[in-house]
C-alpha cells in the first residue's frame, strides 16, 4: 500500500447508499496529520454522510477509506473506533440517564482512560468538573456540547470527527467551543464539519467542499479566503 | 423551564396515581379481616414478582434492541419444565445434559469459524454453496449422533412412566426411577463425535451466512471461545462418564438442595437458550421488525408443540421442596424460626395460614432478583452500556463498544429471568404447556403500567397487575359491599384478568407513556 507520509486519513472516491438514496457519489477526503480539516457545503450535501461512512455507521459500497495506511473501510463500526477515532454526532448524542461522569467513562476503551485524560479534557471545559454528578438530560445545550467533545477525549484517539459543534450555541459559548477546539487540534487531528464559514475559516488549515455528494475542491483555508468566487457559488457566504 | 414544569407534572400524575392506589387498598382493607388483607398482599406479591422475572426481562430485551419477544411466555414454560426435569426425573437430566454440552462446545466456536473465514480466501460459487452445506451435514451428523446417547426418560403416551405419575410418586416420597438405559461404547463414541462436529458444522453454517452479507474485518485469534469450547467438552464427556454417580448424588441430597439446583440449571439453561436464540435467528432480522415479530410469535408456538411432544399434554405438578412442605409436628410454624426448624409449609398468622413457599419463598427471590439486576445495571459497565444503549446503540458502538456482544448478553439474561420465573412459579401455579401464555399476557399488561422500557416501571406495573389480581380473587370469595347495591357485590373468576386490563386502560389514558415511561 503506498502511503503518503503525511495524511492520517485518505477516503478515496466514496460512495455510499441509504436505503435507495445514493447520498455520497464520489467523496474524496485528505486528511493531513495534526491540524484540522473542515467539510464545507450546504445543508443536506453530504457532510455528515462522509463522517459517518469514514466510521462504518453507514458503510461505503465502494472507495476506500485508510487510516495510517491501513483500509478501515467494511469493518464493524466499534472496531474502527477502538482503531482511534473519537466521534462527536451533531445531535450530541449525550446519555440522557448516565450522569456526566458515566457519560465520559463509557468512553473507556481500556480501564484508566479517563484517569490519565481528565486533567486534559477538564483543563478544556472546567465547567464539567462541577456538573460530574449531574444527570445527562440535566444539561443546557452547551453543556451537552462540551460534554459530548470532552467524551472523544476520554480515549486514545488520533482523529476526532466533530459535527457541527457550534449549532444552536449563544455567541458566547461558539467563541468558548472554538477556544477549545483550537486547542485540541494542537493534541490531534480534527476533521470538522460546519456549517458557519465564518467558524470553520478560522479554525481549519485545510477544506474540503462537498456538493450534491460529491468532493468538487480542496486545499489550503489560506486559498480559498482568496477566492470570492468559489465561497460564493459553493457556499453562498460572502 | 419546560423541563421544569413537565417533570413537574409526571411527577405530579406519579404522586396521584400512587395515592390513588395507597387509598385503594386501605379501603379493601376496611372490607376484610386484617389477616385476610395481609395474605392477599402476600398473594398478591408473589404474582407480582413472577410477573416481574417475565416482565423485567421482557423490558430489558425490548428496550436495548427493540425486539418485541412474543417468545418470552413459552421460554418461561420451558423454564418450568427444565426444571421439572432435574427436580423430578435428575437421572434424565445428567443424561441430556452431555450432548447438549458437546453441541454447545461446538457452537461456541462460532467466532472462531468467523476468523477462519475471514483469513480464507473463498471463490464466490464456495461462500454461496458452504453455508446451506455446513448447515445440512451438520444438521445430519447431529441427526444421527442424538439417538446414540444412553438417555433414560418418561414416555407421556404410557401412564405408568408419564411425568404425572413421577411427581405424584416424588410428592408422596416413593419416587423410584427407572433401569438406566445401556448403550455400548462404539455406538457412543459416534454419538459424541456427531454432537460435536454437528454442533461446530452449524457454528460455521452461521459464520459462513453472516459473511456473505457483510465485509470482513481482521480480527484477533478467538482465544476465549475456543477455551470455552474445550471446557463445555470435557464437562460433557466427564457428565457422561458418571452420570450414574451425579444421579445418584442429586437423589441423595434431597429435594430442597435439589430445587435449588433445579433453579440454578433453568436459570442458566434459559440464557443459554438465551443467547443461542439472538445468535442464530434474532441477530439476522434487526433490520426487520416485522419478521421479527413473526419469527418469535412462531418460535413461541413451535416451543410450545416440543414440549407437548416430550412431556404429553396433560398438567403436571411440582411438588414442593422438603423445606416448604412439611405439616408433622411443629407444624404450622409460629415463626420463622420455627419454619427452618421444622420444615413446616405453612406458619400461622393472626388465625390463617401462610404458606411459606408460594408467600415467603417466591417473593423473597423477587425482591433479590429486582435489587441484583438493579444493582447490575446501575453500578456495572455493561449495566451503564445497557443504559446508554436503550438511548442510543449507534453512539455507543460509535465509542468503541461491541454493542452486539452486549444483545447477546441481554437477550441471555431477560430469557434466564423469564426461565427462572418458570421454575419458581412450578410448585405453586403447576406446570402446563399453556402456563406461559397467561404470564406474558399479564407481563404485558404490567409493562404497559410501568412503562415498556423502564426498569422501575416493571416492577411497578407487576406489582399493580399481582395486587389487584388477587384482592379480585378475594372479593370472590367473601364479596364486596359496594355503594348503591343491596347485596354484596361477589366478582366472578373472569373479571380478574379483565380488572388488569381495566386498569391498563385507565392509566393509560391518563399517562398514555404508562408510569415511568418516558415520553417519545
Amino acid at each position: 500500500m503506498v502511503k503518503p507520509a503525511d495524511n492520517l486519513l485518505e477516503v478515496r472516491d466514496i460512495h455510499t447508499f441509504i436505503g435507495q438514496f445514493h447520498i455520497l457519489q464520489g467523496v474524496t477526503v485528505q486528511v493531513p496529520k495534526g491540524s484540522i480539516t473542515t467539510l464545507l457545503g450546504r445543508n443536506g450535501a453530504g457532510k455528515t454522510t462522509t463522517l459517518k461512512s469514514i466510521l462504518g455507521i453507514t458503510p461505503p459500497r465502494q472507495g476506500q477509506v485508510i487510516l495510517d495506511g491501513e483500509e478501515i473501510q467494511g469493518r464493524r463500526t466499534y472496531e474502527i473506533a477502538s482503531l482511534g477515532i473519537g466521534f462527536v454526532p451533531d445531535y450530541r448524542a449525550v446519555f440522557r440517564d448516565l450522569s456526566v461522569e458515566e457519560n465520559l467513562r463509557i468512553a473507556e476503551r481500556k480501564p484508566g482512560d479517563l484517569a490519565r485524560h481528565q486533567d486534559f479534557i477538564f483543563g478544556l471545559f472546567p465547567d464539567l468538573k462541577r456538573l460530574i454528578k449531574l444527570r445527562g438530560q440535566q444539561l443546557s445545550g452547551g453543556q451537552q456540547q462540551m460534554l459530548a467533545i470532552a467524551r472523544a477525549l476520554v480515549a486514545d484517539n488520533r482523529l476526532l470527527l466533530i459535527d457541527e459543534p457550534s449549532e444552536g450555541l449563544a455567541p458566547v459559548l461558539v467563541e468558548q467551543m472554538m477556544e477549545a477546539i483550537q486547542r485540541l487540534s494542537e493534541e490531534t487531528t480534527v476533521i470538522l464539519v460546519e456549517q458557519n464559514f465564518a467558524v470553520a475559516s478560522q479554525l481549519a488549515k485545510y477544506y474540503v467542499i462537498i456538493e450534491e455528494g460529491r468532493s468538487v475542491q480542496g486545499g489550503l483555508m489560506a486559498d480559498l479566503l482568496k477566492d470570492r468566487e468559489t465561497i460564493q457559488r459553493y457556499l453562498g457566504a460572502a | 423551564m419546560d423541563i421544569a414544569i413537565n417533570t413537574l407534572r409526571r411527577n405530579r400524575t406519579q404522586a396521584i396515581t400512587l395515592t390513588a392506589l395507597v387509598v385503594f387498598f386501605l379501603v379493601a382493607m376496611q372490607g376484610m379481616e386484617t389477616q385476610d388483607w395481609v395474605i392477599t398482599m402476600l398473594r398478591g406479591l408473589a404474582v407480582a414478582a413472577v410477573t416481574f422475572l417475565v416482565a423485567s426481562g421482557f423490558s430489558l430485551i425490548f428496550g436495548l434492541m427493540d425486539v418485541l419477544n412474543l417468545a418470552h411466555g413459552t421460554l418461561f414454560m420451558i423454564g418450568a419444565y427444565i426444571g421439572w426435569t432435574v427436580y423430578v426425573r435428575p437421572d434424565t437430566a445428567v443424561d441430556i445434559t452431555p450432548p447438549i454440552a458437546l453441541i454447545a462446545a461446538g457452537l461456541v466456536l462460532l467466532p472462531a469459524c468467523e476468523y477462519l473465514l475471514a483469513k480464507m480466501r473463498l471463490s464466490h460459487t464456495i461462500l454461496r454453496l458452504l453455508p446451506w452445506v455446513a448447515l445440512i451435514l451438520g444438521l445430519l451428523l447431529l441427526f444421527v449422533g442424538l439417538p446414540r446417547f444412553p438417555i433414560t426418560a418418561w414416555d407421556p403416551m404410557v401412564y405408568d412412566k408419564s411425568p404425572v405419575v413421577y411427581s405424584v410418586q416424588l410428592d408422596t416420597g416413593r419416587l423410584i426411577l427407572p433401569e438406566p438405559v445401556q448403550v455400548d461404547a462404539n455406538s457412543l463414541a459416534v454419538g459424541i463425535a456427531g454432537a460435536l462436529l454437528g454442533g461446530g458444522l452449524i457454528a460455521l453454517s452461521l459464520a459462513a451466512f453472516a459473511r456473505r452479507t457483510r465485509a470482513v474485518a481482521k480480527t484477533r485469534f478467538p482465544r476465549m471461545a475456543v477455551g470455552v469450547a474445550l471446557v463445555l467438552m470435557i464437562l460433557g464427556l466427564v457428565i457422561n462418564a458418571s452420570s450414574a454417580a451425579l444421579t445418584q448424588l442429586l437423589m441423595d441430597v434431597g429435594t430442597t438442595w435439589r430445587f435449588f439446583v433445579a433453579v440454578i440449571v433453568a436459570t442458566f439453561a434459559g440464557a443459554g437458550l438465551g443467547a443461542l436464540m439472538e445468535v442464530s435467528l434474532i441477530r439476522p432480522l434487526y433490520a426487520r421488525p416485522i419478521y421479527q415479530l413473526m419469527l418469535t410469535l412462531g418460535l413461541g408456538v413451535i416451543g410450545r408443540e416440543v414440549i407437548i411432544a416430550i412431556f404429553g399434554r396433560s398438567q403436571t405438578s411440582m411438588p414442593k421442596p422438603a423445606l416448604f412442605n412439611g405439616t408433622g409436628p411443629g407444624c404450622p410454624a409460629q415463626n420463622i424460626g420455627d419454619w427452618l426448624a421444622n420444615q413446616c409449609s405453612t406458619i400461622s398468622f393472626m388465625g390463617s395460614r401462610i404458606r411459606t413457599y408460594n408467600e415467603i419463598f417466591v417473593i423473597l427471590v423477587g425482591v433479590i432478583v429486582l435489587i441484583v439486576v438493579w444493582l447490575l445495571l446501575q453500578r456495572s459497565r455493561i449495566g451503564m452500556v445497557i443504559r446508554a444503549g436503550v438511548q442510543d446503540r449507534e453512539m455507543v458502538e460509535a465509542l468503541g463498544t461491541n454493542v452486539r456482544r452486549v444483545f447477546t448478553v441481554v437477550f441471555a439474561l431477560g430469557v434466564g429471568l423469564a426461565a427462572l420465573g418458570g421454575v419458581l412459579a412450578g410448585p405453586f401455579m403447576g406446570v402446563s404447556d399453556s402456563m406461559g401464555e397467561s404470564l406474558l399476557l399479564s407481563a404485558l399488561i404490567a409493562l404497559a403500567l410501568g412503562g415498556l422500557t423502564s426498569f422501575p416501571g416493571a416492577a411497578a406495573g407487576s406489582l399493580l397487575v399481582g395486587l389487584l389480581q388477587q384482592f379480585i380473587v378475594k372479593y370472590g370469595q367473601i364479596g364486596i359491599q359496594l355503594p348503591f347495591l343491596a347485596e354484596p357485590f361477589k366478582p366472578t373468576p373472569p373479571l380478574v384478568p379483565a380488572s388488569t386490563l381495566l386498569l391498563m386502560v385507565i392509566i393509560l389514558l391518563v399517562m398514555p407513556q404508562g408510569l415511568f415511561g418516558r415520553k417519545e
